[in-house]
């Protein structure tokens, strides 16, 4: 070690900054920060120190030893190799890893020939081998026999811990990443080390006893953790399975191609894998700015709609005898240009366009609307909705960029407050950055909600119970109630998160800007959906038009006749309807077509109205994948391609455009952003909209061609005083969509559907006993047009109100006619048409 | 050139008439290949009938052609087709790419692929030209009975790995006996 | 022969047929298309050790006029394609091709942007023989199941449909086993597996006839 006793006077100028320490790892110097770890240290010089359990993103274990490297401080030795994921750069300290120290060398060779005595040489059949850390480590740097003779440790496999999740305790080196995923960064502790020494193994506390009831935690409740399938990607060995994804293919026959989740609003990046045309599974790609290394289970699993049996792959249309036909392009253009255009010299046209569009596309819906069909009849919003969303999106979320609330402002965030907002079940990866934030960095998260749900609990949450309907009152007299929280919303850095269902509360969205005005917090608008961000701000609303100008500035309608080319004044002026009202004007015959993209009618407020309309209006034309509700009713269907075939950007929560490119190549599937750009020449109108590339270029000289004013005051919805009509023995309902259900993007996994959370009915233990509910037992609610019945469970919520998910499997709005806030009557048993509830479930299909 | 040289050629031609014949008369007289010749491939099985095939695709990786494509399955309690966890579900060798270079048989971990001296293959349809599993499996031997059905000759299948050797040749003599009965 | 195609319909030519694809298929004549190593063993196919002529055969054209059967004998590059096609396209009808080896049958493991993947995309071919490159044998048994597909081709589209409705079916067992001498016949069957000893049955009526 005559290097690094040089080296010292050489570099002793070199200043040593503060915070930093000065230390010597293979005789090289380096300066590194006071608390970074040695393998990370030697990383950033390069020099690669083998692991398996150590993991940027969780807390130092030092569980699987691997790591072993020399250490001496001062010039005095460590006794024995030390683990260089657990211990910590020091001032003088002298590493020598496995390339200079014989010693470490030994030290890492004994621990890997450890880690191989029980591990079964399975390699040829396991998910991993090909891309197994273990199995490049042992190629490269171990034995090439094995010392142990008797027989190997076994167990019976696999072990199902969920219904997705499968262990096979044979392969496992217990490097704990699992575990400690599932601690520190899910917050579902659903499996742990159990037994000592060589019986050590992973598993639940009942797997010891009981093999078969694996997928119960500790307390008995089934494991339904919605970020399961992480610990599938980081498990450094073939431990830990995927029942979707278990023998369907070898890593070394699959393509990889980067790409972005299509499910929530979160944009995560992902990697798909392909195998001749179909995708074989998906991971989670890293991006720190958004999800880190996580993605969670929908995303990951939820993909096999594109290879569904019936997915739409000609155009359909209606014939004499009223049933689709399969159909040329050039027929079922002509056929769907030429009713088009009847319509619009008729009574018009409205279109819907649903909320899973990339911005290309979105934009070209809404360019298809304004040009082509020369209306403002767009909206994106294919769930329940108002004016007053309208109003605040246009004022405070249009046109907004990370720069104002990004995944890293929640984690400097002194305190975030949720406002009808559930972030485990509408954006996961939120949920994620929340429980973070709140354990390393003391986020305050706090939610006005009904009831302590497993996001609060996990995010070590505060809850401002209200009554559902009443949050906005609960804003409004905040300053009363938790004098605290509006003082830390007051400091720099506050946030309030607004999720969609806001839409359903008269009068929140402005009681979210006054508060916001009054302390100084920035808001952000978190959808549900993939698309909804993104047609926002591509225009494919009523009132707004590319770049968030409103549609009745005539200069910002001037710079874009300007731009696409258009006669002065052709593009209409009055701001235009929204969904409800092009459904509405639909079945009064005010329109004569509909254009529809991704939209099932059990997601909207008033599922029948919409039926009934689709059946009323003269003429449909839906853009579609899969037969859903709206195909029964179309006139033409044209298929067009999912997320994998197509390219495209997501515009996340954020204002983060999120690009992806075509994974799936040649498949012949096309994006809605051309169906439309042909559709419109059919109509003798050019879109510029050929390819998403094309559509996006497009956008942005839009987008830069009008300026967006300034934002102004919501106006709360005059229905906002009926929330204080008579309850009349009544309960209050309150509801949102879980994060797995039905939904149509999630068909054919039925082991995704397993890790669902079971649909139950929540209410407080006084109202359960008033109403003689047995908790466990079912309970019922219902109104005049129907009733749903549920499972009963005791949870926190307020006196009088009831949980229960929204389409699980029966959409509440179908069922029961009203959505969150609306009054039901409750009572115990089954409900007497049992059969009959599950009646419309086989309808549900549509954009989930 | 002289004058005789005619004839002379003319003597090469019948001097051959009484030289033994070199020609093969192939589709009559058969001439067996070498032992090692790579024709047509097989998928062996189990002594029990269970398939020998893993669906580990270490074959189809091999394969520098790209001719054989493998994916795996699970097996379960009802319906098991090999020994272990995983079985190959769909196998396929499609013949107009294959060459015949006998990678896969090297890279096959479980001997279950290996090659046999037929070499007829000859047709006229691209599809029949793709052999599937079902195509590529070894016949059914006495004693073997086709899968699904449970292990018979152990409880897991390292019984069937360690003590393969000593169970095929136990199946061998079996059958031989029981040949010899028949007679 | 042209005549058959306008024959009115209940004139059959059963015996016709027989005569004129015995005649067809005993006097076969090869258009060489040797483009790579397939060609080496085409070539001792056609030589004294293997002997062709046996099936008359021994005359390979040079010449596309007085073929009958191209064996396209290799992988065929995209520049080749025009020229195949026209050599193709200059022999006398009827005609039938024979592919011969897997580059030229589907490009084998040439999967890349030069060669062109399997030449039915440039004609039609009547029988694909596998193989890297095939032994004599199998391109003897590749002819011979060629002579045994014309024996069977109708004659006009009247026979044509007869054939259909009788759902006539063919199948083309291995060549070694077809022909093998009465006394070998059971050693022959016992080297050969199981599925492969019938032969896989088709329809013997070609489809571009039942489309018409």
């Amino acid at each position: 070690m005559t290097l690094a006793h040089q080296k010292p006077s050489e570099t002793a100028q070199t200043e040593v900054p503060e915070g930093h320490v000065r230390l010597t790892i293979d005789g090289q110097e380096v300066i590194a920060p006071k608390g970074e770890l040695v393998i990370r240290t030697a990383e950033r010089m390069g020099i690669v120190i083998p692991r398996f359990c150590d993991h940027p993103l969780l807390d130092p274990a030092g569980a699987c030893r691997q790591c072993l490297v020399e250490v001496s401080m001062g010039g005095r030795p460590m006794p024995k190799p030390q683990a260089s994921c657990t211990i910590t750069v020091a001032d003088g300290m002298e590493v020598k890893t496995q390339l200079t120290s014989p010693v470490a060398d030994k030290a890492q060779k004994g621990v890997m020939e450890l880690l191989l005595i029980n591990h079964p040489l399975d390699c040829p059949i396991c998910d991993k081998g090909g891309e197994c850390p273990l199995q490049n480590q042992a190629m490269a740097h171990g034995r090439t026999d094995s010392r142990f003779v008797d027989r190997k440790r076994t167990f019976p496999k696999p072990l199902k811990i969920s219904t997705q999740i499968l262990l096979d305790r044979e392969r496992c080196v217990l490097c704990q990443r699992c575990t400690r995923f599932s601690q520190q960064i899910a917050g579902d502790p659903f499996i742990d080390l159990l037994e000592r020494g060589a019986q050590q193994q992973i598993g639940t506390s009942e797997t010891a006893e009981l093999e078969k009831s694996a997928s119960h935690t500790p307390d008995g409740t089934p494991f339904q953790s919605y970020f399961s399938g992480n610990t599938i990607q980081i498990c450094p060995v073939g431990a830990l399975t995927s029942a979707q994804y278990r023998f369907r293919s070898r890593p070394f026959d699959l393509v990889s191609s980067p790409s972005v989740c299509e499910h929530c609003s979160s944009g995560c990046a992902e990697r798909t894998d392909f195998r001749r045309g179909r995708i074989m599974r998906k991971l989670a790609g890293d991006d720190p700015d958004v999800n880190e290394e996580w993605i969670c289970d929908k995303g990951r699993f939820a993909f096999r709609y594109t290879t569904a049996r019936d997915r739409i792959r000609k155009p359909l249309v209606r014939g004499e005898d009223g049933e689709l036909h399969e159909a040329s392009w050039p027929e079922a253009m002509r056929l769907a240009a030429e009713a088009l255009l009847k319509a619009r010299d008729g009574k018009g046209i409205g279109v819907l366009t649903g909320g899973r569009l990339t911005l290309e596309d979105a934009y070209a819906y809404q360019k298809f609307a304004r040009v082509a069909a020369r209306t403002n009849d767009i909206d994106f919003r294919a769930r329940a909705h108002s004016a007053e969303e309208l109003q605040f999106l246009a004022a405070q979320v249009a046109g907004t960029t990370p720069e104002h609330v990004s995944f890293a402002s929640l984690e400097k965030a002194p305190i975030v407050l949720c406002v009808a907002f559930e972030p485990e079940d509408e954006a996961p990866i939120v949920f994620l950055r929340l429980r973070k934030a709140a354990r390393k960095m003391g986020t305050r998260v706090a939610f006005v909600g009904q009831w302590t749900t497993s996001s609060v609990r996990k995010t070590s949450g505060e809850l401002l119970a209200c009554e559902p309907g009443g949050e906005a009152a609960a804003l409004d007299g905040i300053a009363e109630h938790a004098k605290d929280i509006v003082e830390a919303l007051s400091a720099e850095g506050a946030v309030i998160l607004v999720g969609e269902r806001a839409a359903t509360m008269p009068g929140l969205f402005a009681a979210v800007q006054r508060l916001a005005e009054r302390t100084g917090a920035r808001v952000a608008w978190i959808p549900r959906r993939a698309g909804e961000r993104g047609a926002l701000d591509a225009g494919a609303v009523p009132t707004l038009l590319p770049g968030g100008a409103p549609v009745t500035d005539a200069g910002a309608r001037a710079a874009l006749e300007k731009l696409w080319r258009l006669p002065e004044g052709s593009l209409p002026a009055e701001p235009g309807r929204d969904t409800a009202g092009i459904l509405a004007a639909a079945a009064a015959g005010e329109l004569d077509a509909l254009v529809v993209g991704g939209v099932d009618p059990d997601d909207l407020p008033d599922p029948r109205a919409a039926r009934e309309a689709l059946d009323k209006v003269g003429f449909v034309l839906s853009l579609e994948m899969r037969p859903s509700a709206v195909t029964e009713r179309a006139d033409v269907v044209l298929p067009i391609a999912p997320t994998a075939e197509k390219a495209g950007t997501f515009r996340n929560w954020e204002g983060r455009d999120r690009p992806f490119e075509v994974t799936l190549q040649n498949t012949g599937a096309v994006p809605d952003c051309r169906v439309l750009d042909t559709l419109a020449v059919e109509m003798d109108v050019d879109l510029f909209t050929q390819t998403p590339k094309a559509a996006r270029a497009d956008f942005v000289r839009a987008a830069n061609s009008v300026t967006r004013p300034a934002a102004t005051p919501v106006e709360a919805a005059p229905e906002a005083e009926q929330a204080k009509a008579e309850t009349n023995g009544h309960v209050k309902l309150s509801t949102w969509r879980q994060l797995i259900d039905n939904g149509s993007l999630q068909v054919e996994e039925p082991h995704l559907a397993g890790t669902a959370r079971p649909a139950v009915l929540r209410l407080n233990e006084a109202t359960a006993q008033r109403h003689g509910i047995v908790p466990g037992e079912p309970a019922t609610i219902r109104t005049e047009r129907g009733e749903l019945s549920f499972p009963a469970e005791i949870a926190d919520l307020p006196d009088d109100v009831v949980w229960v998910p929204s389409r699980s499997p029966v959409g509440v709005y179908e069922a029961l006619g009203v959505g969150h806030g609306g009054l039901v009557q409750l009572s115990a048993g089954t409900a007497a048409g049992a059969e009959s509830a599950e009646g419309p479930a086989g309808e549900t299909g549509g954009a989930a | 050139m002289g004058m005789l040289d005619p004839i002379k050629g003319f003597g090469v031609t019948f001097s051959t008439m009484f030289k033994k014949v070199v020609t093969e008369e192939y589709p009559e007289v058969f001439y067996p290949t070498a032992p090692r010749y790579h024709g047509r491939h097989q998928l062996n099985r189990h002594p029990d009938g269970l398939e020998k095939c893993v669906g580990c695709e270490l074959c189809a990786w091999a394969c520098p052609a790209d001719a054989i494509f493998v994916e795996g399955a699970d097996n379960t309690e009802e319906e098991r087709y090999s020994p272990g966890e995983r079985y190959g579900k769909n196998y396929q060798i499609n013949y107009l790419r294959c060459i015949g270079c006998g990678l896969c048989i090297e890279a096959c971990p479980t001997r279950s692929l290996t090659m046999l001296n037929f070499y007829e293959l000859a047709d006229d349809d691209r599809q029949k030209l793709i052999y599937t599993k079902e195509d590529l499996l070894a016949p059914l031997l006495p004693g073997m009975e086709a899968p699904p059905h449970p292990m018979r000759l152990g409880d897991d299948e390292q019984d069937y790995y360690v003590r393969g050797p000593e169970l095929a040749r136990q199946a061998g003599q079996d059958r031989q006996s029981s040949e010899v009965s028949a007679q | 022969m042209g005549l058959e195609e306008k024959l009115p319909s209940g004139v059959l030519l059963a015996s016709v047929e027989k005569l004129a694809n015995w005649a067809r298929r005993s006097s076969l004549w090869p258009a060489t298309f040797g483009l790579a190593c397939c060609a080496i063993e085409m070539m001792t196919t056609g030589a004294p050790r293997y002997d062709l002529s046996r099936f008359g055969m021994e005359v390979f054209r040079a010449s596309p006029r007085q073929a009958d059967l191209m064996i396209v004998a290799g992988r065929v590059s995209q520049k080749m394609a025009p020229v195949l096609r026209q050599i193709y396209d200059q022999m006398a009808e009827p005609k039938w091709v024979l592919a011969m080896g897997v580059c030229a049958s589907s490009g084998g493991m040439f999967n890349n942007y030069a060669i062109v993947q399997g030449v039915d995309h440039i004609v039609p071919v009547d029988m694909y023989l596998p193989g890297c490159p095939p032994r004599p044998e199998m391109l003897i048994d590749a002819i011979l199941k060629i002579h045994e597909k014309i024996k069977h081709e109708p004659l006009g589209p009247a026979r044509a449909r007869l054939k259909a409705e009788r759902g006539e079916e063919l199948a083309l067992p291995p060549s070694s086993l077809r022909y093998a001498r009465k006394k070998d016949r059971k050693e022959r069957e016992a080297a050969i597996p199981p599925n492969e000893r019938e032969g896989k049955r088709r329809s013997t009526i070609p489809l571009e006839l039942l489309e018409q």
